[in-house]
């Protein structure tokens, strides 16, 4: 069974190629697309999501086409990427609002939205306006609008961007338990530690076409090569660049105001750490953990030139 | 997210609730829409704009009361009855009528795009025409509070007292005309905001570079605004004393009443069918 089958996909925007012949079938479970910024993920997610039209080529979502079928988004749940709400509304309001827009009486939408919320973490917060989050809180909140209604199929397109390390352990667990109760999740990243952490089934997309569909542990020694780059967010910034130092594994420290940006060159171990003392509190809270990195470009061109 | 939390995803499929009809998904995103726009910016600065005539009634009033020569044109004196046409017609009519049909309707789902906001709306299972017209209702609803109230207190406040009664029905109507007025613009401004990338440019030539000039102008070219049609709905507010005679001469061809409700009912519904159609087809490219 596909959950989402492509064929040759492309999409110009007008001179410009977004995505070009793509021909793909998404298993049931978890699959990660994975790519670096630019790559093409963006156009792709547009398209699986009805948002674009394709230029040439089909998308069937669940079996269904997307395009001009808003009945399908009953067994869709998506988060998208940008940063985007309506600010003066509560997370609560907002989620209530959009789960009545997908047919859920008024009497119900807020108890289902409750329960989105948390799911997520976000319980205590949900009577804030939005505007009044961190942008971990945001995503968060996003991601409660896409599971509200326990979707068959949830498509996140760089969920984890800007939270905090143990949130972000906390996020991976739900998507896993997610695709462990039969749901099938497409979840795009440009950080490949994000991706291996939820599924081994990646596609992977440059210069707008898929160039590597399968296991992702075969790509990790390669961009393991590479350094990566991490922004941080914290409330003592400084103690938690001293804390850092002492890895082996970190490179540079650059000290930014109230952020680290940190090269590591192993960036497994870092992120463990990382989460390890997030849990532990010991340099304070950690409010955002940002990849900048696009060292994936760098697998890519040699994928491509292999 | 506690662990007790993270068998939500484990829970039994809730039976997805069936796609609401169009009408209902209408409802739901006016309340969505309502909201947003009563509390907005613009409808904020929109009111304090529309505070202006209430302060210039009440210095008229003020002026009335105190027993200062009243304000004359031509020798004649001038009543409030007049003022108030003056004020309905030239300012509501032919200003604030237009500016919030621009403002709002090129915005309806502009706004939303700018925002980057359309993909909730967009990815859930309504039509995207029921997300245009709940979106265009509720500023049918949030334009007429902010409008109405002040066009009622600036005729409690000019007219006197002793007109308040004969002149109250035709209050009544001129705010129901004022009310359609705003839904005829916001229609095909919302038309444009849906079509065009640069709707609000399009919308300000069009009220007031176009409609303008083509009310000036002889001959049919006036047909083709919407304020010729709503001046043939209000003649008792366009101004026909001396100093006007000449500006009010410009409109002696207004159509019948029936025939200005015939055209503005069509240019309405028209411009929201074919709006209805575009944005069903149309993609929109959110910035990066």
């Amino acid at each position: 069974m596909t959950v989402i089958a492509v064929e040759h996909l492309s999409k110009w925007y007008g001179q410009v190629s977004g995505l070009n012949d793509v021909t793909v079938s998404v298993p049931p479970g978890i699959t990660g697309l994975l790519g670096p910024n630019g790559a093409g993920k963006s156009t792709f997610m547009k398209l699986i999501t009805g948002q674009l039209k394709p230029s040439k080529g089909s998308v069937r979502v669940l079996g269904e086409p997307i395009w001009g079928n808003p009945a399908i988004y009953r067994r869709i749940g998506f988060c998208p990427e940008q940063d985007a709400f309506y600010d003066r509304m509560t997370g609560l309001d907002w989620v209530t609002a959009l789960v009545r827009l997908s047919g859920v009486s008024a009497a119900d939408a807020q108890g289902v939205a409750g329960r989105a919320l948390e799911a997520v973490d976000l319980v205590d917060a949900g009577g804030k306006k939005i505007g009044a989050y961190s942008k971990g809180m945001r995503q968060r909140v996003k991601l409660a609008q896409a599971i509200a209604l326990d979707p068959e199929l949830l498509i996140l397109d760089e969920p984890l961007n800007g939270m905090d390390p143990i949130m972000r352990r906390r996020t991976i667990e739900l998507i896993r338990t997610w695709a462990r109760a039969g749901r099938s999740v497409l979840v795009s990243s440009h950080v490949l530690h994000e991706i291996e952490a939820l599924t081994a089934n990646i596609l992977m997309i440059n210069n707008g076409r898929i160039v590597a569909e399968g296991n992702v542990h075969q790509i990790r020694e390669l961009i393991d090569e590479h350094p990566h780059t991490v922004l941080i967010r914290a409330q003592e910034s400084r103690a938690l660049a001293r804390a850092l130092l002492a890895d082996e594994g970190v490179v540079s420290i650059k000290l930014e105001t109230g952020a680290l940006v940190i090269e590591t060159a192993r960036p497994d171990a870092f992120y463990t750490r990382l989460t390890e003392m997030a849990a532990r509190g010991e340099t304070g809270t950690i409010d955002e953990v940002t990849s900048l990195d696009d060292n994936l470009q760098a697998v890519f061109k040699y994928l491509v030139k292999s | 997210m506690s662990e007790s939390s993270l068998p939500v995803a484990a829970r039994p499929a809730v039976a997805a609730p069936p796609a609401p009809s169009l009408w209902n998904a209408v409802a739901r995103v006016f309340d969505l829409s309502l909201g947003q726009m009563i509390w907005s910016r613009r409808t904020i600065f929109m009111a304090v704009v529309l505070g202006a005539p209430i302060v210039l009634a009440i210095v008229v009033r003020i002026v009335d009361a105190s027993g200062v020569t009243p304000l004359r044109v031509n020798g004649q004196r001038v009543g409030g009855t007049t003022i108030f046409g003056v004020l309905l017609w030239w300012l509501y009519l032919r200003f604030v009528v237009p500016v919030l049909g621009v403002f709002y309707g090129t915005a309806l789902i502009a706004d939303e795009v700018e925002d980057k906001t359309i993909t909730y709306l967009f990815t859930r299972p309504v039509a995207r025409r029921a997300v245009l017209i709940g979106k265009y209702l509720a500023y049918v609803v949030c334009t007429s509070l902010v409008v109405l109230p002040s066009i009622m207190i600036v005729f409690f406040l000019v007219v006197p007292l002793r007109d308040i009664g004969p002149s109250f029905l035709t209050l009544l109507t001129d705010l129901g005309l004022l009310a359609f007025g705003l839904a005829v613009y916001g229609a095909l401004f919302a038309l444009v905001g849906t079509v065009l990338k640069r709707p609000l440019v399009v919308g300000l030539v069009f009220a007031f570079g176009w409609e303008q000039v083509a009310m000036l102008m002889p001959g049919y070219l006036r047909q083709f605004t919407i304020v010729y049609y709503l001046q043939g709905l209000v003649p008792h507010a366009i101004p026909s004393d001396g100093i006007t005679s000449l500006l009010a001469s410009v409109f002696n061809d207004a159509p019948s009443a029936a025939t200005c409700l015939f055209w503005l009912a069509f240019i309405l519904i028209a411009a929201l069918l074919i709006a209805a159609r575009a944005i069903e087809r149309r993609e929109y490219v959110l910035g990066q």
